[in-house]
C-alpha cells in the first residue's frame, strides 16, 4: 500500500499524508534518540546560516523572532485579559 | 571484573612472569587496540561563501520557493497579509503599549542594519582575512624552512660524494713533501761528499805546494850559498841554469822569482832577500 521504498527510514519530506502516523511511531523516542534529535536539527541551522565566510543578520534575527514568538505564545494567557473587545 | 579476566588469561599466557600484579593497568591498555580503521584521507570542505537566502531577514527563501508553483510570486506576501489581518482582527495579537515600544524598537534595529550592515560585514572580512593571512604566512614560513633544510641536507649529501678531492689534495701534498725532503736530502749528501772530497784536494794541493816551496827554498838556498862559496864561473853559471831549468819544469810560478833572487846574488848585493 506504501509506495516504492525499500524501507521506512525516508525524510520526512518524503513521506505521504497517509503514512505519517506510521512514520513518526517508528521514529527513535528515547533519550539518546531524542537527544541526537536536538543535536542534529542544531548543527543543521549552524551549518546554513551561521557558519560561513559571509553570515548576514538573517542567522541570528531568525532566532530571536522564533524566541519572541515562542513568549507570545507562554503569556497569551496573561494577555487576553488586555483584549480591547470581548468578543470578535 | 573485565580487568580480572584479562590478568588471569596473562597469567596463564606467561607463567614465567613472577608478579602478576605488577602488569595489571599496563596490560589491560596493551591489550586495547586504538586507531585500527584508516584516516579519512578526505579534505576537510571549503566553508560555503553565504549562508541559506532569506527574505527579509526573517523568511527563508525555500518557503517562497515552496509557494511559487500553485501562487505565483505574491503568494507568500498575500499571505503573510492575511495572515496580520487575521490576527489583529480576531486579536490573537492584542494591541498593548508593549507594541508601541516594540515597533519603535524593530524600526531602529531595521534603519541600523539598512545603514550599517554592509561596513560591519566588510569589518568582519578584513578581520577574517587578517587572521587567514598570518596562518598563510606561518605556513609558507614552516614549508619554506623544511624546503631549506631539505635542501641543506640534499647539498650536504652531494658533498660526500666530493670528499675524494679532498684526499687527493692531501695526498700530493703529502707525496709533494716526500719529494721535498728527499731530495733536500740528496742535496746535503752531495754537498757533503763534495766537501770531503775537496777537503781531501786541498790537502793534496797543499802537501804538494808546500813541498815545492821546500824545495824551491832548499835549492834557493844551496843554490846561493854554493854562488857565494866560488864567485861564479861557466859551470857555475850553466849549473845555475840547469838548476833553474829544472826548477822550471817543477814548479813554473816561482821560476820568475828564483831567476831573480840568483841574479840578484850574482849582482853586487843590494838588499837581503827575505
Amino acid at each position: 500500500m506504501a509506495s516504492v521504498v525499500p524501507m521506512k527510514e525516508k525524510k520526512l519530506m518524503d513521506v505521504k499524508i497517509g503514512e505519517l502516523p506510521k512514520w513518526i511511531l517508528m521514529r527513535d523516542f528515547t533519550p539518546k534518540g531524542i537527544a541526537g534529535a536536538f543535536q542534529r536539527g542544531y548543527y543543521r541551522y549552524y551549518n546554513k546560516y551561521v557558519n560561513v565566510k559571509k553570515g548576514s543578520v538573517a542567522g541570528v534575527s531568525m532566532v530571536l523572532a522564533a524566541y519572541v514568538l515562542f513568549n507570545y505564545c507562554r503569556s497569551y494567557k496573561e494577555l487576553k485579559h488586555e483584549r480591547r473587545r470581548k468578543y470578535h | 571484573m573485565l580487568s580480572r579476566a584479562v590478568l588471569s588469561t596473562v597469567a596463564t599466557a606467561a607463567p614465567c612472569v613472577k608478579n602478576a600484579a605488577l602488569l595489571g593497568p599496563g596490560v589491560l591498555q596493551a591489550t586495547r587496540i586504538f586507531h585500527t580503521g584508516q584516516p579519512s584521507q578526505a579534505p576537510v570542505p571549503p566553508l560555503p561563501e553565504y549562508g541559506g537566502k532569506v527574505r527579509h531577514g526573517l523568511i527563508p527563501e525555500e518557503f517562497f520557493q515552496f509557494l511559487y508553483p500553485k501562487t505565483g510570486v505574491t503568494g507568500p506576501y498575500v499571505l503573510g497579509t492575511g495572515l496580520i489581518l487575521y490576527f489583529l482582527s480576531k486579536e490573537i495579537y492584542v494591541v498593548t503599549p508593549e507594541t508601541i515600544s516594540a515597533v519603535s524598537t524593530i524600526g531602529l534595529l531595521v534603519y541600523v542594519v539598512k545603514k550599517y550592515g554592509a561596513s560591519i560585514g566588510e569589518f568582519a572580512d578584513k578581520l577574517n582575512e587578517q587572521k587567514i593571512a598570518q596562518l598563510e604566512e606561518a605556513k609558507q614560513a614552516s614549508m619554506k624552512y623544511i624546503q631549506d633544510a631539505i635542501n641543506l641536507e640534499k647539498s650536504q649529501q652531494a658533498l660526500v660524494q666530493k670528499r675524494h678531492y679532498l684526499f687527493d689534495v692531501q695526498r700530493n701534498n703529502i707525496a709533494m713533501a716526500l719529494e721535498v725532503t728527499y731530495r733536500d736530502r740528496l742535496h746535503r749528501v752531495y754537498r757533503e761528499v763534495k766537501n770531503r772530497l775537496d777537503y781531501q784536494i786541498a790537502v793534496q794541493n797543499m802537501m804538494r805546494r808546500k813541498e815545492q816551496e821546500h824545495m824551491i827554498n832548499w835549492v834557493e838556498k844551496h843554490v846561493v850559498q854554493s854562488i857565494s862559496a866560488q864567485q861564479g864561473g861557466v859551470a857555475q853559471r850553466s849549473f845555475e841554469v840547469a838548476v833553474v831549468t829544472f826548477l822550471w819544469h817543477g814548479c813554473k810560478f816561482r821560476a820568475a822569482d828564483v831567476k831573480v833572487k840568483i841574479l840578484q846574488k850574482s849582482s853586487p848585493p843590494s838588499l837581503p832577500q827575505g
